[in-house]
């Protein structure tokens, strides 16, 4: 794992401490459908009050690992934990977890009410919640995603929003210490999305609940999550918070997975200490801070975001980290310009300015030369 | 801008309104064509007389020397109905077969419709052919393929006197319980047809869901898969009991008897008695009855919907 590479040093997060054992243990799991691995052979641990969020295209297998977690899927292979517990092969309904479901699932013939209040009388009749609790905790669950008014409603007089609003309610009703989202917002609107994104951090914030989210969508596992696990091909590409998932993406895929990124071919040609220098295909120098070390002549990849580069200014240097090109395209999106900048026949660079003045004001036009460069510690040196 | 036509419409809407008065026309067409302009001429034999004539009732009207229209309505076939034991009696009988056979083609007919819509998919398709297999052959020839089954040196005895289950054939055939078996086979498939189409609609989603919050299989399908598939029973259940009580052929060629129903005595007043009015009264007053269970079933269905908004959690 990379979260050594992390520069900031504070307070041991649980994953970080040894000592600390983890809520959930996903232990070398396989999922086989007929021939098709969608899950192989992952290990994963996440802990208490973690928002942890598996983030991947679609097919990766996120989903099926969501689902192995709820025991809707039972694995070819390999063991699953929940609190220390062997839960692999209890079934959906006796395990401590309930899961909110892409399509989310309501009842149709049910109202809102009897929706959220499904999972309070599903247990044996002796340990079954008394009917005034269960009313108050239905209350309770209406009320804190604000649905009361709407408790008499059956989902399909609902909005979409109202009726993720109930499937999480339902969710959330039984007070699961470990809560599955589906691609969570999935079916709702931009703006709805990132006011419920928010809603979601706080609710699980204030319920102490261990948060498992399937998303395709990087921004929202950005926003949201304390780590985020990228899949693809049914394996777990990294794991690691956001900001070392975004700043020290441990291979190609997760570095083009996530924002975008520009990708400079090259090979090692000196290293000294955590400095590796790499001759591009483009035929200059770049330098670059990397913590893994690498062997003389390997072939890699440089990265580097595209609001890492800036304009150089003044020619000076010695041409390292320096890349000229022509501006082709600009895209124009408020507080920030992309520009696109063509520095081979066959590459295009991305560079990302702040609008610090007015749009006509901007020095950078169409077809215009210009220098870029970025520091060493601005991006990092992957392999294949 | 629309051209405007002479009408002062726009074409463009009088189109469209052409468009709509065929597209609800023609059902309309249909349903008057071939059932209402039917039962307007029952309902018109039903409350002449019987003659001695060629069609055997009496004119609705008729000219009288002087210039008069004379018109003719007798009720006397409706009182007669009414009055007669045989008639209620035929009726209750019918009643009695259509509900307990229609309680067992459900009974039957629910798990093989499950069956089949969660079967995979790949086997759907044949195992729905093999349910309305049996129509490609004639009704009537079915029924009468029973008689050799159940008749007392039929497959059926001797197949249980071979196993040694009995020492002389049982009397089957020309009992009630030859007609609940006859009515059972020929629409068990009215029965498992809509059930199959609402099940396999039914999202295995909610099942999972259910599951996820705690619910154990079976009392998922008691909260879950029998509530939504209500519609499916009901519309099942008309397809079998509506019929059934005016079925003629199997209480004729399978019952004996004591197996009155309604249809058979209905055949006996037109073709054996001749008497075409009093048979058409019977009809009137046997469909009359039976829109009761159909807009009592609905009135249930909607009030179900009604009931579970008023619910408590």
């Amino acid at each position: 794992m990379s979260t050594d590479t992390s520069p900031r040093q504070r307070s041991l997060e649980p994953w970080q401490d040894p000592r600390a054992s983890p809520y959930v243990r996903i232990e070398r799991v396989t999922k086989q459908f007929g021939d098709v691995y969608a899950v192989d052979d992952v290990s994963l641990d996440i802990f208490k009050g973690e928002f942890f969020s598996l983030l991947g295209s679609s097919g990766c297998g996120k989903s099926t690992l969501l689902r192995l977690l709820a025991g809707l899927e039972r694995p070819t292979a390999g063991r699953i934990y929940i609190d220390g517990a062997d839960v692999t092969d209890v079934p959906p309904y006796a395990r401590p977890v309930n899961m909110m479901f892409q399509s989310y699932a309501l009842f149709p013939h049910m109202n809102v009410e009897q929706n959220v209040g499904f999972g309070l009388k599903q247990a044996p009749f002796g340990e079954r919640m008394p009917r005034r609790e269960r009313a108050e905790r239905v209350d309770e669950m209406l009320a804190l995603l604000r649905i009361g008014e709407l408790r008499k409603r059956r989902p399909d007089q609902l909005s979409g929003g109202q009726r993720q609003r109930a499937a999480l309610a339902r969710s959330l009703a039984k007070h699961p210490k470990l809560l599955l989202l589906d691609e969570p917002l999935g079916a709702l609107d931009k703006r709805l999305r990132e006011n419920t994104q928010f809603e979601l951090v706080n609710l699980q914030e204030r319920l102490g609940i261990t948060f498992v989210t399937v998303t395709h969508d990087q921004e929202e596992a950005m926003t949201m999550s304390s780590r985020i696990a990228v899949m693809d091909a049914g394996q777990i590409m990294q794991v690691d918070t956001p900001t070392a998932i975004y700043e020290y993406p441990n291979c190609r895929l997760v570095a083009e997975f996530i924002g975008s990124v520009n990708l400079f071919e090259g090979k090692v040609v000196a290293v000294d200490g955590d400095q590796v220098l790499v001759e591009s295909r483009l035929g200059t120098s770049m330098r670059m801070r990397s913590l893994h070390p690498f062997a003389l002549g390997t072939p890699v990849a440089v990265a580097v975001r595209p609001e890492k580069m800036r304009l150089a200014e003044g020619g000076g240097g010695d041409g390292v980290n320096r890349l000229e090109g022509v501006v082709e395209d600009i895209a124009y999106l408020g507080d920030v310009s992309i520009y696109r900048v063509r520095v081979a026949p066959e590459q295009l660079v991305e560079m990302t300015l702040t609008n610090i003045q007015p749009r006509t004001e901007q020095a950078l036009t169409w077809e215009q030369p210009v220098v870029m460069e970025w520091s060493p510690t601005s991006g990092v040196v992957l392999t294949e | 801008m629309t051209p405007m036509s002479a009408s002062g419409l726009p074409r463009i809407a009088r189109v469209r309104r052409l468009g709509r008065l065929l597209n609800i026309g023609v059902p309309y067409l249909w349903i008057g064509l071939f059932f209402l302009l039917p039962f307007v001429i029952v309902l018109r034999i039903g409350i002449a007389e019987p003659a001695l004539a060629q069609p055997p009732y009496t004119a609705l009207w008729q000219w009288v020397d002087s210039g008069l229209l004379e018109i003719r309505i007798s009720l006397q076939n409706f009182s007669l109905v009414l009055e007669d034991d045989l008639y209620l009696a035929a009726l209750l009988g019918s009643l009695q077969v259509a509900s307990v056979c229609t309680l067992l083609c459900l009974v039957i007919g629910y798990p093989m419709a499950y069956a089949i819509a969660t079967a995979p998919v790949r086997w759907r398709v044949p195992l729905l052919l093999l349910v309305v297999l049996p129509f490609w052959t004639s009704f009537l020839i079915r029924v009468y393929a029973w008689i050799g089954i159940l008749k007392s040196n039929g497959l059926l005895n001797n197949f249980l006197i071979w196993l040694g289950l009995i020492d002389e054939p049982l009397q089957i055939l020309h009992t009630q319980l030859a007609v609940y078996i006859g009515v059972v086979y020929a629409y068990l498939p009215f029965m498992i047809l809509p059930l199959y189409a609402n099940l396999t609609r039914l999202d295995r989603g909610l099942l999972e869901a259910a599951a996820d919050l705690g619910c154990r299989p079976l009392r998922a399908f008691r909260k879950i898969t029998l509530p939504l598939s209500l519609p499916g029973i009901v519309a099942g259940s008309m397809l079998v009991f509506i019929p059934v009580v005016g079925e003629f052929v199997i209480p004729d060629l399978l019952g004996g008897p004591e197996s009155l129903m309604i249809g058979k005595v209905l055949w006996m007043e037109f073709f054996s008695n001749k008497d075409w009015p009093l048979a058409a009264a019977l009809a009137t007053l046997l469909l009359a009855l039976l829109l009761v269970p159909f807009v009592l079933m609905q009135r249930l269905e909607q009030r179900l919907q009604s009931d579970d908004d008023a619910a408590r959690p």
